[in-house]
C-alpha cells in the first residue's frame, strides 16, 4: 500500500531549496569561507514562497538557498582544494564574474555599488584592520574612475548631504550614483561585518578594475594612466615614485589627458525635421552644460573640500589650483592676477584682490546643479547662503515647490530676479525706503477707498454726479485668454448639465485631486509666516541694537 | 687508479655478498679508502651462532642476503660526492686541513677602485656539487614542422574521409591567457569582454575532456531586489536644508520615535501590576461566603451556612427518566411512512426549485457577479501585496532586518558653512544596510563567547583572614 503512495516533501519546492549549513556541508567549506565563495559568485539566498513545505512542516527561521546555484558553485575548481584564504581567493580570480556580467552594460549597472564601496574604503585610515594593498587599490581605482568622468564630462549631479557628497554621472547612456563620504576622520561603527565588507570590496575592486579598462578604451586613452613627467614638480624630492603619487589623491591631476573629439553620433535614419531639430537642440544644451566653467580660473582656499571641488571644476573644464604647501599639482598662487573667483569658506578674508569673487564653496555645487552660473551675489562672504536644494527631486504638478527653487527656475528661464523687499540687516536704507513705499501704497488704496464713498454718497443723494461721458478706448483683446475663457465656458456648462449621480462621482474625484493642492497652499502659508516672523524678530533685533 | 679501484670494489662486493664479516674485512682493508662514516671501519662485532640456511632455493635469495653493507658504502660515497664534491679520499691534504699559525694582524688593504672581493657567504652559498643539474628534454625538443605539416595532413584526410583522429590534438583549442593575480594595487587589467571564448571548440569535445564551461542557472542573473543601489537621501538631509524640506524629514524622524515610545509603554501598561489589588485573606475569604450571609448574623453561623445550602441542593435534583418499552408494529409503520413522505416531500421540492431557477436567472447572473467582483478584488489585491512585497527586505534568516536610524540634524546642528559642518552617520553602516536590504547578505548579529564551564571564583587564602 505505501509503495505507489507519494511521499510529502520529496518533489516540488522542497526538492529545489537547501538550507544554508547542508549547501556548506554539500561544499566542504567552513562558513566564513562559505560566505566569501558566495559573495565573490553573485549567490544570494533567497526566501521560499511557502516557508513551511520547504522547511519540511518546520517553521524554524532558516537560510535557503537555489539548489541549482549550489550545485553551479560545486563545478568551481577551487572548492575541492581549498585550503588557506590566500589561495582560495587567487584561484578564485580566475572566474572574476566574467559570467556574471555577460556584457558590459550589466556591468555598468552594477558598478554604482562598486563606486560607493572603493570610495568608503579609500577614505579609511591605514590602521591594519583591513589590508593596507586594498585601501591604496581602492584609491587608485577611484582616482582613475574620477578621472575618466573629468576627460568625458559626464558629471551632472552634486548633492551635498549630512552623510556625504553624492554625485551623479551620465556613462554610455546608464545614469550612475554614488556616494563619497567626506574627508574627515570618523568612528568605524562596531556592529559591521568588517569581513564580509572586505570581501565585497574585493570583488567591487575587480569589477571597478575591468570596468575602468574597458571605458578609458572607448576615449582611446591609456590604461592603466602613467603619471606626466614632472616639469611642473617644484615640491622637493622630485624623485617621487610612483607609489607615492598614487597615495595621494591629487593624481588625477597628472595623468595624460589626450585631446579627445566629442563623436556625436546621429543615427542616420529617415527621421522628421522635429525630432532632429529637437535632437539638436538637445545635444547643443548638454555641449553647453559641458563647458559650463570654461575659460574661469579658480583658486581654492585652505579651509575648502579640495577634491571634491576640484573635481567638479575639472569636470566643467575650469582651471582650478590651491596653496603650494596643500599638496602636489597645484599650478598657480593665490597671487595669479589672472584669477576670476576664488572659494573661502571664512567669514571674511584679509587681503582681497580687486578684479576676482570671493565666493563660498555652495556656489560651485549650485551652480553645476542649475545648470547655469548663478549670480554671484548671493554666496559672497559673510552672506546667509540659501538653501542647498537637492537635485535629485522631481517635482510633479501641484507639489510645493520651494521658493528658491522657483527663482532659479525663473532664472533659467532668463528672467531677471525680481528685487524683493527683503534684504541684509547691513542695509538699512533699502528696509526704510520699503517701509515708506507700502505706506505710501497704502495710502493710496486708502485715498481711492475715501473717493469711492464719496461717489456713493452724492449719488445717493440724488446729486449730479461730476462725471462725463468720455469716448470710450480701445481694449485689445488677447485671444489667448478670450479661447481659454471660452473653454472654462463651456466646461461649465457641461458640469451644469450632468447627472446628479454623474455629479456626485466628479465632486468626489476633484475634492481628491484638489487636496494636494490645498496641502501646497497650506505650505507656502506656512513659509510665508515663517519669513514674516524672521523679519520681524529682525527688526526687534535692530531696534534693540538702536 | 682511484677510479679502478672504485670499480673493481664495488665488482667484489656484489660478488661476495654472503658474509658480513668478510665484507667488512675487505673494506677496510682497501688503502686509502677513508669512510666519511666511522662505523664502516674495520671493527668486527660479535656475532653469535648463525642458523643454517638452504641459500640454493629462489625463495632464500632475497629474503636471507644482507647487502645492507653495499647500501651503505654506496650511500657514503653518494654523499661525498654532493657534500664535498668528490671522494674525501681522493681530496689533496691542502684541501681538507689547514696549519693553524695563530691570528694574522689584520691590515686593512685599501679598496682598488672598482673591484671588490666577492663576499664569502656568496662563495659559500655557490654550488659545489658534483652531480650535474637533471636536462631539461623537453627544452631541446624542437617541433620538426615537415613532421607536424604531414601529421596535420594525414589528420586533415582522416576528418574528410568521416573517420575521427583518437587523439584530437589539433582540436586543441589555445587556454585563454591567465590573469595576472595578485592583491598589488599595481596590477593590470585586461579586457574580459572581448577575449574569444572556449565555445569556439567542439562541445562534445570539451564535455568529454572537462573543459566546457557550466552554465550558470538564469535565476542567478536576476537581481535579488530591484531597490537601486545606492538611495539618495531626502531633500531635508542636505547640509544646507530648505525649511520645509527639513521639517519634513524631522518629522518621519519624530514619527519613528513616537511609534517606538508607544511600543514601549503599550507593553508597561499590559505588564502593569497594583499592588492593591493582590488578594488577601480576607477578601477571599469574603468572596467565598458572598451571597450567603445575611446583614447582621453572628460570624459563627457563617460556617454553617454553606453546609445547610448544598442540602437544599441535593433535593432539587431531577431523577432519570423510566424505561421505555417496546415499539409496536403500528409504531413502526407510523415512522416508516412518515419517513417516506419527508424524502418525497424533499424531492418534489428539489423539482419546484430546479424549475423555479429559471424565473430566478437575474438574481443569480446578479450573485456570480458578486462573487466574479470579489475573486478580481482579491485577485488584485494580492498582486498589489506582491509587487509591495518585492521592494521590501526578505526575511532571509533568524534575525529579522533592522532599518537603519534616520541620519538628521537638528535645528541648532545645522550648519552654516561647509566648513562647520558635522557630518551625521557613517557610509560605511550605510552600506552595510544597503546589502542586507537589497537580499544580498542575511542579517546577522556577533557572535557571542560561551562559556562551556562556569567561571569559579576563589577568594585567596590571605583575603579570607581579612575580616
Amino acid at each position: 500500500m505505501g509503495g505507489l503512495q507519494k511521499k510529502k516533501y520529496e518533489s516540488g519546492s522542497a526538492t529545489n531549496y537547501i538550507s544554508r549549513n547542508k549547501a556548506r556541508k554539500k561544499l566542504c567549506l567552513s562558513l566564513a569561507d562559505f560566505r566569501r565563495l558566495c559573495i565573490l559568485k553573485g549567490v544570494y539566498p533567497h526566501e521560499p514562497k511557502h516557508k513551511k513545505k520547504v522547511n519540511k512542516g518546520s517553521t524554524a527561521q532558516r537560510t535557503f538557498y537555489l539548489l541549482k546555484d549550489i550545485r553551479f558553485l560545486l563545478h568551481e575548481p577551487i572548492v575541492g582544494k581549498f585550503r588557506e584564504y590566500k589561495i582560495f581567493v587567487r584561484k578564485l580570480r580566475k572566474a572574476y564574474g566574467d559570467l556574471q556580467y555577460p556584457t558590459f552594460i550589466d556591468a555598468l549597472r552594477d558598478v554604482d555599488d562598486a563606486l560607493s564601496m572603493c570610495f568608503l574604503f579609500s577614505t579609511f585610515a591605514r590602521t591594519g584592520k583591513c589590508h593596507v594593498q586594498t585601501i591604496q587599490l581602492c584609491r587608485r581605482l577611484s582616482v582613475e574612475w574620477m578621472n575618466y568622468i573629468v576627460t568625458s564630462r559626464s558629471l551632472k549631479k552634486v548633492f551635498l548631504s549630512i552623510k556625504g557628497i553624492y554625485y551623479q554621472a551620465e556613462v554610455l547612456g546608464q545614469t550612475i550614483t554614488w556616494l563619497v563620504p567626506y574627508q574627515f576622520a570618523h568612528d568605524h561603527p562596531t556592529d559591521v561585518d568588517y569581513r564580509v565588507m572586505a570581501t565585497f570590496t574585493e570583488f567591487y575592486t575587480t569589477l571597478l578594475g575591468f570596468v575602468n579598462f574597458r571605458l578609458y578604451q572607448t576615449l582611446n586613452l591609456l590604461y592603466p594612466p602613467k603619471v606626466r613627467d614632472t616639469h611642473t614638480l617644484s615640491a622637493p624630492g622630485s624623485e617621487l615614485t610612483n607609489a607615492y603619487l598614487l597615495q595621494s589623491l591629487a593624481l588625477f591631476h597628472w595623468f595624460l589627458c589626450l585631446i579627445l573629439s566629442f563623436s556625436h553620433l546621429h543615427p542616420c535614419s529617415q527621421e522628421d525635421m522635429e525630432k532632429m531639430e529637437a535632437r539638436v537642440k538637445a545635444q547643443h544644451e548638454q555641449d553647453k552644460q559641458k563647458k559650463l566653467f570654461e575659460g574661469l580660473k579658480f583658486f581654492l582656499n585652505r579651509e575648502v573640500p579640495r577634491e571634491s571641488l576640484a573635481f567638479i571644476l575639472r569636470c566643467f573644464g575650469a582651471q582650478v589650483s590651491w596653496d603650494k604647501s596643500l599638496c602636489i599639482g597645484s599650478t598657480y598662487d593665490a597671487e595669479d592676477e589672472t584669477i576670476t573667483h576664488h572659494i573661502v569658506d571664512r567669514p571674511n578674508m584679509d587681503k582681497q584682490y580687486m578684479n576676482r569673487y570671493y565666493i563660498q564653496p555652495q556656489w560651485v555645487f549650485d551652480s553645476v546643479n542649475a545648470k547655469m552660473l548663478l549670480p554671484v551675489e548671493d554666496y559672497f562672504l559673510g552672506v546667509t547662503l540659501p538653501p542647498h536644494l537637492s537635485p535629485f527631486v522631481e517635482e510633479k504638478e501641484g507639489d510645493y515647490v520651494p521658493p528658491e527653487k522657483l527663482k532659479l527656475l525663473a532664472l533659467q528661464r532668463g528672467e531677471r530676479p525680481v528685487e524683493e523687499d527683503e534684504e541684509d540687516d547691513e542695509e538699512e536704507e533699502e528696509e526704510e525706503d520699503d517701509d515708506e513705499e507700502e505706506e505710501e501704497d497704502d495710502d493710496e488704496e486708502a485715498e481711492e477707498e475715501a473717493k469711492l464713498k464719496e461717489m456713493e454718497e452724492k449719488k445717493s443723494q440724488g446729486k449730479a454726479l461730476p462725471v462725463k461721458v468720455t469716448p470710450g478706448k480701445v481694449k485689445s483683446e488677447n485671444r489667448h485668454r478670450l479661447e481659454q475663457e471660452e473653454k472654462a465656458e463651456e466646461k461649465r456648462l457641461a458640469i451644469m448639465m450632468m447627472k446628479k449621480r454623474d455629479k456626485y462621482l466628479y465632486d468626489k474625484i476633484m475634492f481628491g485631486k484638489k487636496r494636494h493642492v490645498r496641502e501646497t497652499n497650506k505650505m507656502v502659508a506656512k513659509r510665508k509666516a515663517l519669513d514674516e516672523a524672521s523679519k520681524a524678530d529682525r527688526k526687534k533685533k535692530k531696534q534693540k541694537k538702536q | 687508479v682511484t677510479i679502478i679501484h672504485q670499480a673493481s670494489h664495488i665488482i667484489l662486493l656484489y660478488v661476495n655478498m654472503a658474509a658480513a664479516r668478510r665484507h667488512r674485512r675487505v673494506a677496510a682493508s682497501q688503502p686509502g679508502f677513508i669512510p666519511l662514516k666511522s662505523d664502516l671501519d674495520g671493527k668486527s662485532l660479535s656475532i653469535g651462532r648463525r642458523k643454517r640456511v638452504n641459500k640454493n632455493k629462489k625463495k632464500n635469495w632475497n629474503k636471507y642476503s644482507d647487502i645492507n653493507d653495499v647500501e651503505e658504502f654506496l650511500d657514503d660515497v653518494r654523499l661525498q660526492e654532493r657534500a664535498t664534491g668528490g671522494l674525501i679520499a681522493d681530496k689533496t691534504d691542502e684541501s681538507l686541513f689547514f696549519v693553524d699559525t695563530g691570528t694574522k694582524e689584520s691590515v686593512l688593504e685599501p679598496e682598488t677602485g672598482k673591484k671588490s672581493k666577492p663576499l664569502r657567504i656568496d662563495l659559500i652559498l655557490q654550488p659545489t656539487s658534483n652531480v650535474a643539474p637533471p636536462k631539461d628534454i623537453l627544452a631541446h625538443q624542437r617541433p620538426n614542422a615537415k613532421k607536424e605539416r604531414r601529421i596535420a595532413q594525414k589528420i586533415q584526410k582522416l576528418t574528410d574521409m568521416g573517420v575521427l583522429p583518437r587523439r584530437k590534438r589539433p582540436q586543441k583549442v589555445p587556454v585563454k591567457e591567465k590573469p595576472i593575480i595578485s592583491k598589488d594595487p599595481d596590477r593590470n587589467f585586461y579586457d574580459i569582454w572581448s577575449a574569444g571564448s572556449p565555445e569556439t571548440a567542439d562541445p562534445y569535445y570539451l564535455e568529454q575532456t572537462k573543459k566546457k564551461l557550466v552554465k550558470r542557472p538564469e535565476k542567478m542573473n536576476e537581481k535579488p531586489s530591484l531597490l537601486p543601489a545606492v538611495e539618495v537621501i531626502a531633500p531635508g538631509g542636505s547640509y544646507n536644508p530648505d525649511f520645509l524640506s527639513h521639517q519634513a524629514l524631522l518629522l518621519e524622524a519624530h514619527e519613528v520615535e513616537v511609534t517606538k515610545l508607544k511600543a514601549e509603554t503599550k507593553l508597561a501598561r499590559k505588564l502593569a501590576v497594583n499592588k492593591k489589588e493582590f488578594a488577601t485573606q480576607e477578601t477571599t475569604f469574603k468572596e467565598q461566603i458572598e451571597g450567603l450571609v445575611e446583614e447582621g448574623e453572628e460570624p459563627e453561623n457563617e460556617t454553617e451556612g454553606p453546609e445547610a445550602v448544598a442540602d437544599a441542593d441535593e433535593d432539587e435534583a431531577v431523577g432519570p427518566t423510566a424505561q421505555q418499552e417496546k415499539k409496536t408494529e403500528k409504531q413502526r409503520k407510523r415512522e416508516k411512512d412518515e419517513r417516506i413522505k419527508e424524502l418525497q416531500k424533499k424531492a418534489a421540492r428539489q423539482m419546484i426549485d430546479s424549475r423555479q431557477q429559471l424565473f430566478k436567472l437575474r438574481s443569480i447572473e446578479t450573485e456570480l457577479k458578486k462573487r466574479e467582483q470579489k475573486t478580481k478584488m482579491r485577485q488584485i489585491k494580492r498582486k498589489t501585496q506582491q509587487e509591495a512585497q518585492k521592494t521590501l527586505p526578505r526575511r532571509l534568516g533568524k534575525l529579522k532586518f533592522q532599518a537603519p536610524d534616520l541620519d538628521v540634524q537638528l535645528s541648532d546642528e545645522l550648519a552654516g558653512s561647509l566648513r562647520t559642518l558635522k557630518p551625521e552617520g557613517s557610509v560605511l553602516k550605510d552600506r552595510f544596510k544597503s546589502l542586507q536590504k537589497r537580499n544580498l547578505i542575511e542579517p546577522r548579529e556577533r557572535a557571542k563567547f560561551k562559556r562551556k564551564h562556569k567561571l569559579k571564583y576563589v577568594e585567596k587564602r590571605d583575603f579570607k583572614e581579612i575580616k
